[in-house]
């Protein structure tokens, strides 16, 4: 190996090297400018588990039966049901907090959901300065799921 | 398979001899733990003799997250969200491994469909973690261009994947029984569209700009060579051993999942060099994209989940071992069941954990500009090595 076949050798692979990226001169950009262009996200990603609200009457579909509570793998889901006026547990939830600190956003708890009560919404940049303001309750989980509800029927889809 | 056959010859040590007679002064360097070459947090404390590495000790331990204890609190399907933070570069067969574990020891049949799919999504998972492994191999090195072409590539092949499973990176796809949710014709057509497209610009831009450039493979070529019998003595798989020369691939000596109706090659390395053992895991890129083709072409419709049987779920007593050939090498579930609602006991057989013991042997006598392609060759994931 002699060392002017090196140096032929090497400018050549330094030569193809340039040679593709001049293609790249030619070619759309890939990149967003991300805070002011956003990539939309596609139906079905997996943001934060939030509380469906029936359209027509306003009521969460949760029945507190916690059966997403016990899919949970983390265990960040407490759910408490409501006390009626007679002392007995009706079937809406007086309490539902779900701590987004600890979420692994697997979607078991909106798979194991038999009421159709959950559904993964599209909201990922939850980010807060304090970790109380990560644990959502009931009112702020369905506010989430109104405001994905609403994007996605803007964006012309048929629920 | 026969011994004279696995062997192959012309594996030859090449390396600068320590020089003895000299007196001998070392000095240590501790590499890491927060290193950028190090692909996670590792630490290895190099002895060094001038710029010679004489020693290497590497420290793991630093991501370790106690995977196998919290499974043991886990319901079966709890775990397999947790399966994907082991090897969080190639996710899917981390998960294909247990899920095929817990199905052997249920008998539960996947529907065809689902099958396929899972085949599909294995290999479209080999392809990603092997792009994003000559994109940081090439970094290590010092190239940086090869980087950014592989990170256009791999988005798009990531938006696929959000689309399919609802996620970038930890997908928590697979389920016992098949699949989470069924794919539509619209995705397969973009499915088929990145392939083509990554077949025909992709991967021939990656080994122009990369692997056929000449400082790279002057940097690579003859360093850190492994024989084959140290590598099988170590118990190294995956591309580490194919490298090596050795043709051993699970989805052909041990079949899981169907594997033996596709046609594909089995690459193997000359030398079992640094170069080998990246050009293993280039050449595979194509093999899957061969195996993705054939699956897409039979891909049949139907249901994607089978039966599972309802209630919580428990595994009867006894022990199961299930390997799969993953991008790194083979990843192995055994689990052991008391006849309870969770695992007794679950051990993670991790490809990476055990290539990481190659290090000293390997880096003993090379330079210490080289250690860090040594180390980038043997593609660990330290989430997978501390699990």
């Amino acid at each position: 190996m002699s060392g002017l076949s090196d140096v032929v050798r090497t400018a050549k692979s330094i030569l193809t090297g340039h040679g593709i990226t001049l293609k790249e001169f030619f070619r759309e950009p890939v990149t967003v400018r991300y805070p002011q262009e956003k990539i939309e996200y596609p139906r079905g990603v997996r943001g934060i588990p939030s509380q469906k609200v029936n359209p027509e009457t306003g009521d969460l579909n949760c029945t507190a039966c916690g059966l997403c509570a016990r899919a949970c793998p983390v265990g960040v889901i407490t759910v408490e049901a409501m006390v009626g006026p007679d002392g007995k547990k009706m079937q809406y939830p007086a309490k539902y907090e779900l701590d987004y600190t600890r979420c692994l956003v697997c979607n078991l708890c909106v798979e194991a959901c038999p009421f159709d009560a959950l559904e993964m919404s599209d909201m990922t940049e939850l980010s807060s300065f304090s970790s109380e303001d990560l644990v959502f309750d009931r009112d702020r989980l369905a506010e989430i799921w109104k405001r994905s509800h609403a994007a996605r029927i803007a964006g012309g889809e048929k629920i | 398979m026969a011994q004279e056959q696995l062997f192959m010859e012309g594996a030859v040590e090449k390396r600068e001899p320590i020089p003895e007679n000299v007196e001998r002064q070392t000095m240590e360097l501790n590499l890491g733990p927060q290193h950028p070459s190090t692909h996670g947090v590792f630490r290895a404390i190099l002895t060094l003799e001038g710029e010679t590495v004489v020693d290497v000790e590497p420290v793991i331990g630093y991501l370790h997250r106690n995977h196998e204890k919290i499974y043991e609190t886990m319901q079966y399907p709890q775990i397999i969200p947790m399966t994907d933070r082991t090897d969080y570069l190639a996710p899917l067969t981390s998960e294909l491994a247990y899920v095929l574990c817990v199905e052997k020891a249920l008998g539960i049949e996947v529907p065809e469909r689902g099958r396929i799919l899972r085949i599909i999504f294995n290999e479209f998972q080999r392809i990603l973690s092997h792009q994003l492994y000559a994109a940081t191999f090439g970094m290590d090195i010092g190239a940086f261009t090869p980087f950014l072409y592989v990170f256009r590539d791999r988005e798009k092949a990531l938006d696929l994947m959000d689309r399919a499973t609802g996620a970038r990176l930890l997908f928590n796809y697979f389920r016992i029984g098949g699949l989470r949710n069924d794919v539509n014709e619209a995705w397969l057509e973009d499915f088929r569209a990145w392939i083509d497209n990554f077949e025909r610009e992709g991967w021939p831009e990656y080994v122009r700009l990369l692997f056929e450039n000449e400082i790279f493979r002057v940097r690579t070529k003859d360093i850190a060579v492994l024989p084959p019998d140290v590598a099988m003595a170590y118990g190294a798989s995956g591309p580490v051993l194919r490298a090596s020369g050795v043709r051993w691939d699970l989805r052909k000596a041990h079949p899981y999942l169907g594997y033996e109706e596709f046609d594909f090659d089995v690459p193997v390395g000359e030398k079992g060099d640094c170069y080998d053992r990246c050009m293993v895991r280039v050449m595979e890129m194509k093999e899957s994209v061969r195996i993705i083709r054939q699956a897409l072409d039979r891909l049949p419709d139907g249901p994607v989940l089978g039966k599972v049987p309802r209630g919580v779920m428990k595994l009867p007593k006894g022990d199961y071992y299930q390997t799969v050939d993953a991008p790194r090498g083979e990843t192995g579930c055994y689990i052991v069941s008391d006849g309870g609602a969770t695992p007794y006991r679950v051990k993670w057989r991790s490809p990476a954990f055990v290539h990481l013991q190659l290090l000293p042997y390997l880096c003993r006598g090379t330079k210490v500009a080289d250690f860090i392609a040594i180390l980038a060759t043997l593609d660990p994931v330290f989430g997978e090595v501390d699990r």
